[in-house]
């Protein structure tokens, strides 16, 4: 099985490890996994800020050097949802775009998705001594149907214990470009998700988007919480790097 | 323009701080999101014993809507038909001004001087309060919220709780003050003895009052009636009592028959309060009858456009399905930082963040779209699936087309997608960007000022990360 890897653009970035990680777990459950070169951003900003050209140009760039693959995997609910319900939606007026668009949104999997659905991965790689919360993003919850997998895959991983906190389907307030415009309201929402992990008072708070680990680890960290550890759900299952 | 010179909901992000400051507001918000969202789920948990899934019940409320908004002027010539058979008057505005105009003619004729209200929304957008006690008609609002906010002078905030921004401490201090009885005549925070106090003061007005004005939840064409759905009772004081009572309705609100008035009713109070259904459903139909104990002598219906009619056929015409029952805002992070007040104009939260720049124009309303991380819950609760994110979407591509959004913003979206669609100077860039962030970090490898993006960094820390781009190691790992 022949399969691309389509890192974000927060994760090259800010989180390398959480795509060593996802091409760890993906080549342990024996797929050739290839990153195609030219991968740059989905678009996602620009379609969320109301610029279609834009964002139907730069879809127009990732379907073309991501066709070809038997599946595209994605460490990232929120970008799956871009190129699953957003670009077939983006390109349905042109008539040479919306197929190859709608058969790539077809084979496009969250990594947790791919890990439990289609490959039904057997774990662990790794240990993890410890307890997590899972908080579910709302994209991956809402636009992709994310909850029962991620879960699924942790309770594989050795050592590992689950506690949910409340409200675990509650935004964490960062919303991309909302948390840059919007700053102080969006501290007051990720406060309330700060506030449900103190009370479930796990070792870490685990998550299958960056974007909003970012927020939340920004926000526990200011607040002084210096212990809970931030993680992608990668990371967990495939065990940091030696 | 209608209700533009009163839109306040440019000044969004200002209202934002000055609401997120306030602790008082805060504490109120807190106590009431988590109330809101466990009555319904709670409700709507219990909905299959009843034999009727909410996925069911929802799509056939989706389709009596759709079928209303299809031949909306059909419907709205039907119900005027049955209305005047029963002896009412069905009057038409295009606006505010002519709902203000309408109101205070028949108020005129007929001689009167004090009009109670139970809860209307559109008055709101008319500001009838205003133009009626100008016109020397006392309006009493008698919805305990409406209440409540009229006494203290300020708006709704909320479109089936008005006064949820209000803590029972601020509504003590008010009512100390206005109805000039002490505090010590009952004990603090005794609810049921505050609203026994308001109930005191109302009955006179309820006695007194020559008018009744209300909105309407529902009219059903078949009969010609006005559905009226309340908790207090005072929708029953404010149509029974006085010799007039007017219903100032938007013409969307119009239902064909009794059987879908039912079915919109079994996911209306679940989806709003978490209710079954409401202590009170008054049907409304004609006037007193020789016989009839109760009831007004002169029945109006003045049924409102207020920018309506402009979404028919547009793409935003699933707004119209809308039956207020506030289960979006209930449900909406950023409503509940905020209560309803920093959206600026009757309507807030994510339906408002729709409709305010739709009713007022969207360059009156530039934030509002915005003003949504995007989680989707409203349109997860919405009874009738009106997809709340996907309209705000297009509203902000409408702001793009038009050319109404900060050029700053349109330059740093034009530069990211010219670079991203040049690999090689991509990736050079991240190498650099990544070398820039570690440069920024202090000690323990945070960034707790970024100039980029300081409100980002004004409650939160950047955590940077000591290694090397994805890219670089990925690249490093193919040559080793």
């Amino acid at each position: 099985m022949r399969l691309a890897l389509y890192v974000t653009c927060l994760v090259d970035l800010i989180r390398p490890s959480v795509g060593m990680a996802s091409l760890r777990l993906l080549e342990a459950a024996g797929c050739e996994v290839i990153v195609p070169e030219s991968q740059t951003c989905c678009g996602q900003p620009a379609w969320s800020a109301g610029n279609r050209p834009l964002a139907a140009e730069l879809a127009k760039k990732a379907i073309s050097e991501l066709e070809g693959y038997d599946y595209v995997v994605i460490p990232s609910g929120s970008c799956t949802d871009q190129v699953r319900n957003i670009y077939p939606q983006l390109l349905a007026d042109d008539p040479v775009w919306a197929p190859r668009a709608q058969q790539l949104a077809a084979r496009t999997f969250e990594l947790t998705t791919f890990l439990a659905d289609v490959l039904r991965v057997e774990l662990p790689l790794a240990d993890f001594a410890g307890s997590v919360t899972y908080h579910d993003s709302c994209k991956g919850l809402r636009g992709l149907g994310i909850k029962r997998q991620p879960r699924e895959l942790l309770l594989k991983v050795r050592g590992l214990t689950l506690d949910e906190m409340a409200d675990c389907e509650e935004c964490c307030g960062f919303g991309g470009a909302f948390s840059v415009k919007f700053g102080d309201i969006s501290t007051q929402i990720v406060d309330r998700k700060c506030e449900s992990i103190a009370k479930v008072g796990a070792d870490a708070v685990v998550g299958g988007d960056l974007g909003c680990l970012i927020n939340i680890e920004g926000r526990l960290r200011r607040r002084g919480d210096e212990t809970t550890r931030v993680l992608h759900i990668a990371e967990v299952l495939a065990g940091e790097e030696s | 323009m209608a209700g533009a010179k009163h839109s306040q909901a440019m000044f969004f992000q200002a209202r934002a701080g000055e609401k997120i400051r306030n602790k008082v507001l805060q504490k109120a918000l807190q106590k009431a999101k988590p109330l809101f969202v466990g009555k319904r789920a709670k409700a709507m948990a219990a909905l299959p014993e009843d034999g009727f899934e909410f996925e069911a019940l929802r799509s056939a409320c989706v389709d009596i809507r759709n079928r209303v908004l299809g031949d909306l002027d059909v419907w709205l010539e039907l119900f005027e038909e049955k209305a005047k058979a029963t002896g009412a008057e069905v009057l038409w505005a295009r606006d505010g001004d002519e709902i203000c105009d309408l109101v205070i003619d028949v108020a005129r004729r007929h001689g009167v001087t004090k009009a109670t209200k139970s809860k209307s929304m559109l008055s709101e957008e008319a500001h009838l309060n205003e133009a009626l006690a100008a016109a020397g008609i006392r309006p009493v609002e008698t919805d305990l919220g409406e209440y409540i906010i009229q006494l203290a002078g300020e708006t709704p905030s909320h479109i089936i709780a008005p006064a949820v921004h209000k803590t029972i401490e601020e509504v003590e201090a008010l009512f100390a003050e206005e109805h000039g009885r002490p505090l010590e005549t009952r004990t603090s925070a005794d609810i049921p003895a505050m609203t026994r106090e308001a109930r005191e003061v109302l009955r006179q007005h309820f006695l007194s009052a020559d008018m009744g004005i209300t909105g309407a939840n529902f009219l059903i064409a078949e009969t010609g009636s006005a559905a009226l759905v309340t908790n207090e009772g005072n929708g029953r004081m404010v149509t029974t009592l006085p010799r007039v009572h007017v219903v100032v309705t938007g013409i969307e609100k119009i239902v064909p028959t009794l059987d879908d008035f039912a079915t919109l009713m079994r996911l209306l109070p679940r989806s709003a309060t978490g209710q079954t259904i409401s202590n009170y459903v008054s049907l409304l139909t004609g006037t007193k009858q020789p016989g009839d104990s109760d009831g007004p002598e002169k029945t109006v219906f003045i049924l409102v456009d207020n920018g309506r009619a402009n979404l028919l056929g547009s793409a935003y015409q699933e707004m119209l399905r809308c039956i207020r029952c506030g289960a979006c805002m209930n449900h909406c992070p950023v409503y509940f930082s905020l209560g309803g007040h920093a959206y600026g104009w009757v309507y807030p939260g994510p339906m408002g963040s729709v409709l305010t720049p739709l009713y007022t124009g969207i360059e009156n309303a530039l934030d509002l779209p915005h003003a949504s991380t995007g989680c989707n819950q409203c349109g997860t609760v919405c009874p009738v699936r009106i997809p709340l994110p996907g309209l705000m979407h297009r509203l902000r591509e409408e702001q793009v087309e038009r050319g109404l959004r900060p050029l700053g913003e349109s330059f740093a979206l034009k530069a990211w997608a010219w670079l991203a669609g040049k690999p090689r100077l991509y990736r050079w860039v991240v190498r650099r960007a990544s070398r820039y962030l570690n440069w920024l970090a202090d000690d323990s490898g945070r960034i707790r000022i970024l100039g980029m993006a300081p409100g980002w960094t004004a409650g939160r820390d950047l955590s940077v990360p000591a290694g090397k781009t994805f890219h670089e190691q990925y690249a490093a790992r193919k040559r080793a």
